[in-house]
């Protein structure tokens, strides 16, 4: 097995368990607003984009509002675009047929360990996709644990599991740190990234406050490495 | 096929195709514009304003326990450097404050 994608598979176990213990609620939620199991099973396998699968499972009633939904979950998954624009220097040298095949298995936790683990060492876009296969399992199984042993896991807030990812994603900007010229992007981003969500329906506050804190590293840039 | 479960099948159909268009639009735009300065320093921004702007207001929801489990994550960062550690580590203290101390 290439090294880079086993690296990548067990760089995300840790928080495979969070993902898993997630994946357990969606299946219950599933169980609840009598999805198919077949149904969970597609949107696993073909969108497999944890947030927007809950807003897809959410928004499920006897009367389907198709372009509610879609949109709504669109919305949602709309930061997958900045994630995958932020991925070209791993991906460079690379065909369009590889970028092809790899962006499925992109999720926030196999991107965010595979930016961090880029800026320490040299990596192949193979360790992104053994992270994201390695994501897609454990979700695919925790997903499916929920919805055929439904009780096992009610209340994974209990044992703050659903703190895991903020912590996984706290820690891994941390180490994104470089100097003070981080500062002011980053306070921009957090503030406006709480201002917004108290401000603007649904998730579309992610996308705008990144959007500012990264443009606004443009306008105050005093980093002579892109000069 | 009934109405429901053709509607049910559409949405994912729809949902799959457009996550995967945002997906593979990213990373095709991106190799095409980012010889730019301003566009190669924005892009370079983007992973940690994307992971700040998804994790601080469910930081500020959790409230005391989790600007504290934030202080945590960050000393535990700066000592040690170790993800998995921080991460461990502000569960645990997440787990025992929602038990014990809120």
């Amino acid at each position: 097995m290439d090294n880079n994608f086993r690296n990548g598979f067990l760089a995300n176990l840790p928080i495979g368990v969070s993902v898993f213990a997630y994946g357990a609620v969606l299946g219950v939620l599933c169980i609840q607003k009598d999805i198919e199991f077949y149904q969970l099973a597609l949107m696993n396998i073909f969108i497999f984009a944890g947030s927007s699968q809950f807003v897809i499972v959410d928004m499920w009633s006897t009367s389907l509002d198709i372009i509610g939904v879609t949109v709504a979950a669109l919305l949602v998954n709309l930061r997958y675009f900045l994630v995958t624009a932020s991925l070209n220097t791993l991906f460079l040298g690379t065909t369009k047929t590889q970028k092809f095949k790899f962006m499925h298995f992109v999720t926030d936790e196999s991107w965010a360990i595979t930016m961090q683990r880029l800026k320490q060492e040299e990596i192949t876009p193979m360790f992104l996709l053994g992270g994201g296969v390695c994501i897609f399992s454990v979700w695919f199984l925790g997903t499916s644990m929920g919805y055929f042993l439904g009780d096992f896991i009610q209340s994974p807030e209990k044992y703050g599991l659903d703190f895991a990812f903020i912590a996984i994603f706290l820690a891994l900007v941390i180490s994104m740190y470089k100097g003070k010229e981080n500062i002011i992007p980053w306070l921009i981003t957090i503030v406006s990234a709480i201002a917004f969500e108290q401000l603007i329906d649904g998730k579309i506050y992610i996308v705008l406050a990144a959007i500012l804190g990264a443009l606004s590293a443009v306008i105050f840039s005093k980093d002579k490495r892109y000069e | 096929m009934n109405d429901f479960t053709f509607s049910a099948l559409l949405i994912i159909f729809l949902v799959a195709v457009g996550t995967y268009s945002l997906r593979i639009s990213g990373i095709l735009l991106s190799s095409k514009l980012s010889k730019n300065r301003n566009i190669e320093l924005f892009l370079d921004y983007l992973p940690s304003t994307l992971l700040l702007a998804l994790v601080f207001p469910s930081i500020v929801k959790e409230g005391v326990g989790g600007v504290l489990a934030t202080l945590l994550i960050v000393f535990i960062m700066y000592k040690t450097n170790n993800v998995f550690l921080s991460m461990f580590l502000s569960i645990l203290f997440i787990a025992l404050f929602r038990n014990y101390l809120s």
